[in-house]
């Protein structure tokens, strides 16, 4: 890489101060509790499209799941039509606006009070709130890690300074700024990653000799594809796994189901929903965010997959090899390997907002969910409380972040989503869409899907399980269950017993208060 | 198709098009609609 460490500097330099004023900007404009935890409920629409999909696609999407394009290939574009059909159409057309009209209506200014309001239950409040605070760490995390090594080898500084510098910058301006300084940071760092993985696919085609002759290169790799991986199922880049494989049920269940109907019920999304004053913002959003995240996940996982055939050409390696075994590699080495000087500054500046916009809003959403669902109470601070209950989650994201192991920013993405989806997605969609919604319903669907989840998770879903050691302290071995199930992603088992456990105790309660038959009657 | 043979992989590509396209129809048709003052 030809561009100096020192203009890498000065560029970074002066995109950080770029964001300390939009920063200071949402600390001017935060006058009350409702300014920083939902920006005055009246942002624009285009900055509520930039800021959710920049907040849904992080170093995750780009380095991440990019990177596990360039090892499994091109299969990973249907999460990228689960990200625009559910993520944004079904999201914002369906969800969004009940999500935005009860939220009003409530007075719900987090996901969990949205939740303890719609159910008038404190333990429903609480519980997600729990759920909040001690899974989103994890995601938080896996972006610390993501963004820490990606400075690392551009700015050329050790990975502990990275990472600390990186956490220390995001949690200043989410400190002060609250959600308006993030919702702003994130359109401007979110036009920026549009702008950049635009170029970014543009070069990889041009560098490659065009866009039939880059997929007819990929194709043709297929005999390169490792012993192990193929074994496991991968038939080449641009081919689906086999069908049944482990890792077509990893890809199918893990990635694309997973992360696509998880992001239904992230709280640090569906709050965005009700920073709007009209359903209209919200329809203008979708016109931004469809086109958007098209650019994010499709340019990263096509870019991803083709990384192979750069890699290749120019060093008689595959990506995975190229990336030393390691997929989060592919896409930073790709990056500083094949990208014209020109544009690193601006691919660095990419990378460096995809972290910085998903983790504000993470630790925004920690914060809120520590300090005001849990620890408020009846105090009327709650803007200081939340303050000193962010720094609190923070800290704690940056000290998982250093036990976490290498390899887990994709994996750590879809176990959070998995989590949400499985213990929030059907008491938040009946708190929006039945007119009388139970408690007893949705209180037994959470604990249900959150319990499902988490064994599933620790005894039977093998890469999870092995990690945890829980099954193999506990019965000598990794998994519980034979194959295919080791394979099978949690949310695959605990979403529909969550939604059964929801619709069953629904119909219950529902007969349990229906009137009695004519004849039982008592005349008035 | 372009170079990918795999139904299921040009299927996707396209299936995302459709998404997209999709949004962006939904989004200029719905334009106007829900303002503030629609009592929405």
């Amino acid at each position: 890489m030809a561009v100096s460490t020192s203009v890498l500097t000065v560029f970074t330099a002066a995109y950080l101060v770029i964001v300390a004023l939009l920063a200071y900007y949402g600390y001017r404009k935060t006058k009350c509790a409702e300014d920083y935890l939902l920006a005055g409920r009246n942002v624009h629409p285009v900055v509520l499209a930039l800021s959710y999909g920049a907040t849904f696609i992080s170093t995750s999407a780009i380095i991440g799941f990019g990177g596990l394009a360039g090892q499994i290939g091109m299969g990973l574009i249907w999460l990228t039509v689960f990200n625009i059909g559910v993520g944004i159409l079904l999201a914002f057309a369906i969800f969004g606006k009940r999500t935005r009209a009860l939220g009003h209506k409530l007075g719900a200014v987090t996901f969990p009070d949205l939740l303890g309001k719609a159910y008038q239950s404190s333990f429903l409040a609480k519980a997600s709130a729990v759920i909040v605070a001690v899974g989103m760490p994890l995601y938080a995390a896996a972006i610390l890690i993501g963004g820490a090594r990606f400075i690392e080898s551009t700015l050329s500084v050790s990975y502990n300074t990275a990472l600390i510098g990186f956490a220390i910058v995001v949690a200043a301006y989410v400190i002060v700024g609250g959600l308006i300084a993030v919702m702003y940071t994130d359109a401007l760092q979110g036009t920026l990653m549009a702008i950049g993985m635009s170029l970014l696919l543009v070069l990889t085609y041009i560098k490659l000799g065009g866009v039939t002759e880059a997929h007819t290169a990929l194709t043709s790799m297929k005999d390169l594809v490792p012993e192990g991986l193929a074994a496991a199922g991968h038939a080449g880049w641009t081919s689906m796994p086999v069908s049944g494989s482990s890792l077509w049920y990893t890809l199918i269940t893990t990635i694309i189901l997973g992360v696509g109907i998880g992001v239904l019920a992230q709280p640090q999304l569906v709050v965005r929903f009700m920073t709007v004053k009209s359903d209209r913002s919200l329809h203008r959003a979708i016109l931004v965010g469809g086109p958007f995240i098209m650019l994010m996940t499709g340019v990263a996982f096509t870019v991803g997959a083709l990384t192979n055939v750069y890699f290749f050409n120019e060093t008689g390696q595959i990506a995975l090899a190229a990336g030393g075994g390691n997929a989060d590699a592919i896409m930073p080495e790709y990056i500083n390997a094949a990208i014209p000087d020109i544009f690193i500054v601006l691919f660095m500046l990419v990378l460096l907002s995809a972290a910085m916009s998903t983790l504000s809003s993470l630790f925004h959403t920690m914060g809120t969910a520590l300090g005001h669902d849990l620890l408020k109470g009846k105090r009327a601070d709650s803007q200081k409380i939340t303050q000193g209950a962010t720094l609190i989650m923070i800290v704690a994201s940056v000290a998982l972040a250093y036990v976490m192991p290498a390899n887990i920013i994709a994996r750590a993405t879809a176990m959070f989503m998995g989590l949400c989806a499985s213990a929030l997605l059907p008491a938040f969609a009946m708190a929006l869409f039945d007119k009388a919604p139970s408690k007893l319903a949705a209180k037994t669907s959470l604990i249900t899907g959150g319990a499902v989840w988490f064994a599933w998770t620790a005894f039977v879903h093998v890469k999870e399980s092995s990690a945890l050691g829980i099954s193999g302290f506990l019965f000598g071995k990794d998994t519980l269950m034979a194959m295919p199930w080791p394979v099978v992603d949690p949310l695959i088992i605990a979403l529909p017993l969550s939604t059964l456990a929801l619709v069953t105790m629904k119909l219950w309660e529902s007969r349990a208060a229906a009137p009695l038959s004519k004849g039982d009657v008592e005349p008035l | 198709m372009l170079g990918i043979e795999d139904p299921l992989i040009w299927s996707g590509y396209l299936a995302m098009l459709v998404c997209t396209a999709a949004c962006v129809i939904y989004g200029v048709k719905n334009w106007n609609k829900g303002a503030p003052d629609d009592g929405c």
